[in-house]
């Protein structure tokens, strides 16, 4: 509903207070637009760690199947990524999406080989279950006024717990479950969650020599993993939302301020209960996802991924408290992470110093941001 | 619209939580186009009744008209529908976000048919600008942080905003307390603005000087209870600090140290 | 600021300095993938065992694994090792459906890939021209007939890695050979966390006189150190697969009867002399090698305890 009812009484005609506007606003140089976006620092840090690896790695590493290989893990993250960055912002942060993927990769895998279920009905329930308790995290975080941090912390150890108990019970006590991929059977709906997208389109790019092929013949990049259109998808959708929708403005005054956007008629309780839907939804995804292409689940999915994806978020350029953020940031904060861990395996560093690296990467990312977000929203 | 009636009126409002007693009878009016400084040392109970007059709480007891009718607010979601606007000291301003953000919070337009609503930011960024022109905020870009603005600055946006979306009745809650002296005249310029546009404003402060500067009418609140309202014309600035303190403690005091405290 | 960027600046040029040079060979690489994280003590001597063999043969090799048991993880780095040609591949299999696909795309890549450690039985079927491993469930029979002849009659299995299925096997193997009652006690990888689990079990249940841990440093020396603060050292039998220092000076000195030596270090070592001779001269041994068990009991302790030290066996 627009409201425009205007003021009683009214001051200058509307044509010349524009024009003196124009005149009167300082240009807003294209390079300050620019600073000001939360992502530049995320790709400021992307481009840095390309060109540390472009230096450092194996060549092999820039080829399209080098590419894939970098996009796979970072789309998987990402997914998490950009739903913890949507969370971050919107003032809440949940630890248990690591867990929720354990979780949810136990209920589907039990639905399709235990009650026998078609694709589609099991990816629905699954995702349904998923929502569900998520809003229950919502809600005792917002009925108990306690902080996210240790109400999901809770969570992870619940849910890591139930994924460890279900595998066991659900495979007669083993921590694996096995032969999910087979029965999951083919169709529609396996294709858009598993494999690859596009696989025609280089075919023909092999048949045409314009990509590597290996001995037999078949393209050694078959096509692109569906898990990174996926991510992707989620990012371009979870921008326009952030920026572009009302409940984006709704994500960002909840962080910013909860009792100022209460004041306002924002609803605080919706939004966040409505982003920890959001978060374990996507863990729900990714697991859906990597079941189906490993065949299998075991106890141990998602393991320690909840950090990860908040790191992402940080990386990307949101604040830890709340309140700013972007969601491309968390894309490009998901491609350094999945740069950065497989990009080392392609160096001759000793595999001993990885996580030396891996920390003091991230942490230069997030210097990085840090100091670019000051200069430009004005922070002391 | 019968312009003697006044746009607020509360006749002998009390207020209790549980024992304790947070207003014991307030009395007040604010016609359209005026001024009313309520003066209040801290504890006199000035938050319960803006809360009351908002809708956050239900007085005890009492009369509470608005416009001459009696109402009941549920929530402040009634308050702000019936042209209540009260700009807390906090401001409801988010920092981190835009100005236009900021504006439009809880009330942006959108334009677009489901999936695809959005907001239609250009409007409000038109509407932004020529509000902040009118208040007098040079050189400023609505994509800026409401954090780049200073004090005085977010002050006038939060009461462009209550202006903006239909206000009646606007009410102030400390807006000058924590300003310089160069911002204090700019938000009190902007009040005297908003007094020839034709609202009435509810001016609450402790600090006598702002008051008397922008005043038409002013009334007291010590202890929960009103302790009479004057023109301008019936008093001086002393005597209502005077009244505010509860008289002769603070005589004694500025005896004590050699002048007006 | 400055300061910092010029800082910044300086380390980058270091650091481009020190690895330069190797950018430049390519000899003959082998890439070696498992699940075994570098923290691990008992797959730090897997890695001595690579890194030995690299230096034997005079070929270079790298060591990957994934920070912690990530399935999917660890098939992104079997692709990400794939992608860089290597003259051979040696892989760990605990999840063969999950790291299936990478491995028969090394394998459809024309890269000899050989297999160690875990996945015996779908080594052959994968690609992998042979596996250098022990049965885990042979060995956990072994172990068992063994326990049960010292009069063993009910046990525990304390499992540290749960979805490791070469663990769950070597507990489904113990209890085959052990005949008597064997409960599974699961447990983190925290030394402290396990001490106070097996503690608890033992002081819950009377009548246990036998523990098997599945990892000496990890769950067997907490393992032998709980039992003594149960005061029951000699009444309860402590055992291990693997092996650690500190478990064979108990060993040694009576308070377990005996370690399990997988001999890991073979599992690092022979895989990379296999590949190194496949891309010199083409040749392959005809099957698979097994690594151990080799039961290291109080006669061999004090021999192994000083290579133990050393991280060799």
């Amino acid at each position: 509903m627009v409201n425009t009812t205007q003021p009683t009484a009214d001051l200058s005609p509307a044509p010349t207070v524009k024009k003196i506007q124009d005149e009167r606003l300082r240009e807003v140089s294209f390079v300050t637009k620019i600073m000001r976006r939360p992502e530049l620092g995320a790709l400021a840090g992307l481009i840095l760690v390309a060109i540390f690896f472009a230096s450092t790695a194996d060549p092999s590493m820039f080829t399209l199947a080098g590419i894939m290989n970098i996009l796979s893990p970072a789309a998987q993250l990402g997914i998490l990524a950009i739903a913890a960055a949507l969370l971050m912002i919107g003032g809440e942060f949940d630890l248990s999406i690591g867990s929720m993927v354990a979780f949810t990769g136990l209920i589907f895998g039990a639905f399709i080989t235990l009650s026998g279920w078609a694709l589609l009905p099991a990816i629905a329930a699954t995702l349904v279950i998923a929502a569900v308790l998520g809003g229950l995290n919502g809600q005792l975080v917002i009925r108990t006024r306690l902080p996210s941090f240790i109400v999901t912390l809770a969570f992870l150890f619940i849910l890591r717990g139930l994924s460890l108990v279900g595998l066991k019970w659900a495979t007669g006590g083993s921590t694996q479950m096995r032969g999910i991929g087979d029965q999951a059977g083919e169709g529609l709906i396996r294709e858009l969650f598993s494999g690859n997208a596009l696989e025609g389109a280089f075919a023909w790019l092999a048949a045409n020599d314009l990509i590597g092929k290996f001995p037999n013949g078949t393209p050694t990049v078959t096509g692109v993993p569906v898990s990174i259109v996926w991510f992707a998808g989620f990012a371009l959708l979870a921008t326009w939302i952030l920026l572009r929708t009302r409940a984006g403005n709704w994500i960002f005054a909840a962080g910013g301020d909860p009792n100022a956007a209460r004041n306002s008629g924002v609803p605080v309780d919706r939004v966040k209960t409505a982003l920890f839907m959001l978060t374990a939804a996507a863990a729900a995804v990714v697991a859906i996802l990597t079941v189906l292409d490993a065949g299998s689940t075991d106890a141990r999915r998602g393991f320690q991924k909840e950090f990860e994806a908040i790191i992402a978020a940080v990386i990307g350029g949101c604040l830890l408290t709340g309140g700013y953020g972007s969601a491309i940031g968390a894309f490009f904060g998901a491609i350094i992470f999945g740069m950065v861990s497989i990009g080392l395996t392609y160096t001759r560093f000793d595999s001993d110093w990885f996580q030396v690296f891996l920390g003091a990467m991230l942490l230069l990312a997030v210097l990085f941001n840090n100091f670019i977000r000051r200069k430009v929203t004005g922070e002391r | 619209m019968d312009q003697d009636v006044p746009l607020i009126e509360i006749r002998n409002l009390v207020k209790h939580f549980g024992s304790v007693i947070a207003l014991s009878g307030v009395s007040l009016n604010v016609n359209r186009g005026e001024v009313m400084c309520l003066l209040g040392d801290n504890g006199a109970g000035k938050s319960t009744l803006i809360k009351t007059l908002a809708g956050v709480h239900k007085p005890t007891s009492g009369d509470f008209l608005v416009e001459g009718k009696p109402v009941s607010f549920a929530s402040p979601r009634d308050a702000l529908d019936a042209g209540i606007a009260t700009v807390y000291q906090d401001l409801a301003m988010i920092p981190l976000m835009s100005v236009t953000r900021n504006f439009f919070m809880g009330r942006e337009p959108v334009k677009g048919i489901w999936p695809f609503r959005r907001v239609d930011f250009d409007y409000c960024d038109e509407v932004t600008r020529e509000e902040m022109h009118r208040i007098g905020i040079d050189v400023r870009d609505p994509h800026q942080a409401v954090g780049t603005l200073s004090g005085g600055e977010r002050q006038c946006v939060a009461i462009a905003r209550a202006v903006y979306f239909g206000a009646k009745v606007l009410i102030l809650d400390e807006p000058t307390s924590a300003l310089g002296v160069a911002q204090t005249s700019m938000v009190l310029k902007y009040i005297h603005q908003v007094r020839q546009k034709g609202l009435g404003v509810i001016f609450i402060t402790h600090n006598v000087r702002h008051a008397y500067a922008v005043g038409d009418r002013f009334t007291v609140l010590n202890r929960g209870k009103t302790l009479g309202t004057y023109a301008k014309s019936e008093i001086q600035i002393d005597e209502l600090q005077n009244l505010m303190a509860g008289g002769k403690e603070l005589q004694a005091v500025s005896a004590e140290l050699g002048g007006m405290v | 600021m400055k300061s910092i960027v010029t800082g910044l600046a300086a380390a980058a040029a270091l650091t481009l300095a020190s690895v330069a040079p190797v950018a430049a060979q390519q000899n003959s690489r082998i890439i070696v993938v498992s699940h075994g994280q570098a923290n691990d003590p008992f797959w730090s001597v897997v890695k001595n065992g690579v890194s030995a063999a690299g230096q034997d043969m005079k070929v270079q090799v790298d060591y990957r694994a994934p920070e912690t048991f990530d399935m999917v993880a660890m098939g992104q780095l079997i692709d990400a090792a794939v992608n860089q040609k290597p003259a051979g591949l040696i892989v760990s299999i605990p999840d063969a459906s999950a790291l299936g696909p990478s491995i028969q795309k090394a394998v459809a890549a024309g890269i000899p890939v050989i297999s160690m450690n875990s996945g015996s039985d779908v080594s052959k079927k994968l690609g992998a021209l042979l596996h250098v491993g022990q049965d885990e469930v042979v060995a956990g029979r072994i172990a068992g007939a063994k326990l049960k002849e010292m009069g063993g009659k009910v046990g525990l299995c304390v499992n540290q890695e749960v979805g490791n299925v070469s663990l769950d096997l070597r507990c489904k193997g113990f209890t085959e050979g052990f005949g008597g009652k064997v409960t599974v006690l699961p447990v983190s990888n925290d030394p402290a966390d396990i001490r106070a689990k097996v503690k608890a079990a033992v002081a819950s249940d009377a009548s246990v006189d036998t523990i098997l841990a599945l990892g000496a440093g990890t769950a067997g020396e907490p393992s032998v150190a709980a039992v003594k603060e149960a005061g029951k050292t000699g009444a309860i039998r402590v055992a291990t697969f693997d092996m650690s220092a500190g478990f064979l000076k108990s060993v040694a000195a009576g308070e377990a009867v005996f370690a399990i030596d997988q001999q890991q270090y073979l599992q690092g070592y022979l895989p990379v002399v296999f590949l190194a001779n496949y891309a010199k001269f083409g040749l392959m041994p005809g099957g698979d090698v097994a690594s151990g068990p080799n039961l290291i009991t109080k006669e061999k302790a004090a021999q192994v305890v000083d290579l133990s030290a050393k991280g060799i066996r």
